[in-house]
């Protein structure tokens, strides 16, 4: 028996230090390794480095042996090793002693590697889905239809107007105002909201509407009592609504009617707002923007499940018509 | 001081008429709910200023602008398209943001009245509103080097830039001013204190050589009243 020829304690004397070297030489590489984020460099800097790494950590290790074994046995090379390769020339023991400690070292440090770099592959999809799903909610939250601030202060202005002249009225429109308002900043909380809730919020946005444009603007609703539960996103009927009055009836000199409709259809919510329009629509590109980002916030929350179409195909009348699942 | 509230909403016009109740300097002599209404009230009352609100069905208030000869001081007010007054290449515009601010209009009526107010109605024409595009200008008259026209519009030769006006070259000619600007021929006039010198050509036309560049010809028949102009001036 090899073991029989050398006491225990000499031994741990020697592989005791090396064995612990080896344990904090690998750990001040995985440290290297952490804090100049090697993980994220391409695969053929990263290997360059952890080898060249490996190198000199068997190295230093492979010195360390070559050392404790003179200090303990007097010979560079441990008896052990001696034993083992009895039939080579010292210098051979040597190698074979540098080749095995390096072979130990590797292994060590390419299953820590395989395990970090799988660690961080999975890391970096997660926080990747996790912005990508950050980013939808951003969008969401960018394209839900705020109150146009225009709106705000015409209405404002007209308020500023009545409290002389018509004080009951007045008092009237703070309370149309006061719930467009809280509905507006409600809407941020909730995707969808039923129908019914919806159109009383219309209400309220077109009663201050009228105040501004008195009988210019005329309204008329057709809703079907099965739709009033249908969900949808809020705001969304204000915007078709709005872009109604600001694009027809406000270009409109002598103002029309705005109608409303809503049936369940098979399922589908059909929802329409008709308005007549001026004959020459020039600002057709501000026209897109407000339904623009209806139609991508029903792409993003029903997929290809609802649509939204504007009708400009007959003259001087405008047709918004929303489908969705119910 | 006359003044002309033009906003299709009547709630803001009756509003901005109470508010400028408060100064006993301005009168206001009419209002207007679009912009037809509003040319033909400006045609008829000359108001010394103009409050004008930018959206309005039927066109906008720049588009008002555009359809004056001459266009009194302009005051526009909007809820929210500020941005669009600011957008201007000049200053001369003077904007008030609604509900307005009664300090705001205070400010913006003592600046209107501390500055001469306009020329007689049949005194030539000083300024233009020009929108070419997107862009609009207020384009002092004096500056402009050479109009010429280009079909039934005038391409102005302005500094740097070379603004298109809608309307012909013979319509904007009986609003110029005479002492200033001469008919160089069927399609060109020039600004006098443009010119840096006049070379004789051919069958006596003359070559008038501009100060900011182009070298205009000066028609026979035009030539000699250009000669009797610089003989008598």
């Amino acid at each position: 028996m090899i073991f029989a020829s050398q006491p225990w304690s000499k031994a741990s004397a020697l592989w005791g230090p090396v064995s612990l070297a080896g344990v904090g030489l690998t750990h001040l590489l995985r440290w290297l390794i952490r804090r100049h984020g090697w993980l994220s460099l391409p695969p053929f800097a990263l290997l360059g480095r952890v080898i060249a790494a490996t190198l000199l950590i068997a190295t230093a290790s492979y010195l360390l042996t070559q050392a404790l074994s003179q200090a303990v046995y007097g010979t560079p090379v441990a008896p052990i090793t001696a034993a083992f390769y009895h039939r080579l020339s010292s210098s051979g023991q040597l190698r074979n002693l540098f080749i095995i400690i390096l072979g130990v070292h590797a292994a060590w440090v390419a299953i820590y590697l395989a395990f970090a770099v799988l660690r961080h592959r999975h890391q970096t999809e997660l926080r990747q889905a996790q912005l990508g799903k950050a980013l939808q909610t951003a969008e969401l939250r960018l394209l839900k239809s705020q109150l146009n601030p225009h709106f705000l202060f015409n209405a404002l202005n007209g308020l500023r107007s009545l409290i002389a002249d018509e004080p009951a009225r007045a008092r009237d429109a703070v309370t149309h105002l006061a719930r467009t308002l809280r509905y507006s900043l409600a809407s941020g909380d909730e995707d969808l909201l039923s129908l019914e809730r919806e159109l009383e919020m219309v209400d309220d946005y077109l009663a201050l509407e009228s105040m501004r444009l008195a009988d210019r603007l005329r309204v008329e609703r057709d809703i079907a009592p099965e739709s009033r539960t249908a969900r949808i996103p809020a705001m969304l009927l204000q915007t078709l609504v709005e872009n109604a009055i600001k694009h027809g009836i406000a270009a409109l000199k002598p103002g029309g009617t705005v109608r409303i409709t809503a049936q369940v259809v098979e399922k589908e919510l059909i929802l329409r707002v008709v308005n007549p329009r001026p004959d020459d629509t020039t600002n057709k590109t501000s026209q897109g923007v407000g339904l623009r980002n209806a139609t991508e916030r029903l792409r993003l929350l029903f997929g290809s499940r609802a649509s939204l179409r504007l009708d400009l195909s007959q003259d001087g009348q405008a047709t918004a018509e929303v489908r969705l699942p119910v | 001081m006359k003044a002309l509230v033009v906003d299709d909403e009547p709630l803001a016009r009756r509003e901005l008429r109470r508010m400028l109740d408060a100064f006993p300097a301005v009168q206001v002599v009419g209002e207007a709910g679009n912009v037809d209404e509003a040319r033909v009230r400006i045609e008829e009352l000359s108001p010394d200023v103009v409050f004008l609100d930018i959206q309005m069905p039927g066109g906008t208030g720049f588009d008002l602008l555009t359809q004056l000869d001459r266009v009194p001081r302009i005051v526009f007010t909007t809820a929210y398209d500020q941005y669009a007054v600011k957008a201007f290449d000049v200053n001369a515009l003077d904007y008030l943001l609604k509900p307005i601010e009664p300090e705001r209009l205070a400010t913006t009526l003592r600046k209107i009245l501390a500055t001469p107010p306009h020329a007689a109605t049949d005194a030539p024409l000083e300024q233009l509103f020009i929108r070419d595009g997107p862009r609009c200008w207020f384009v002092p008259l004096r500056e402009v080097s050479v109009f010429t026209s280009e079909g039934n519009y005038v391409r102005l030769l302005w500094g740097k830039e070379r603004p298109l006006l809608g309307r012909s070259l013979a319509a904007l000619e009986v609003k110029l001013d005479p002492k200033r600007f001469f008919r160089a021929n069927r399609s060109q006039i020039v600004n006098l204190e443009f010119i840096e010198q006049v070379e004789l050509g051919a069958g006596g036309r003359l070559h008038v050589q501009m100060r900011d560049g182009p070298e205009i010809e000066v028609s026979r028949r035009q030539a000699r009243l250009f000669r009797a102009r610089a003989t008598v001036g």
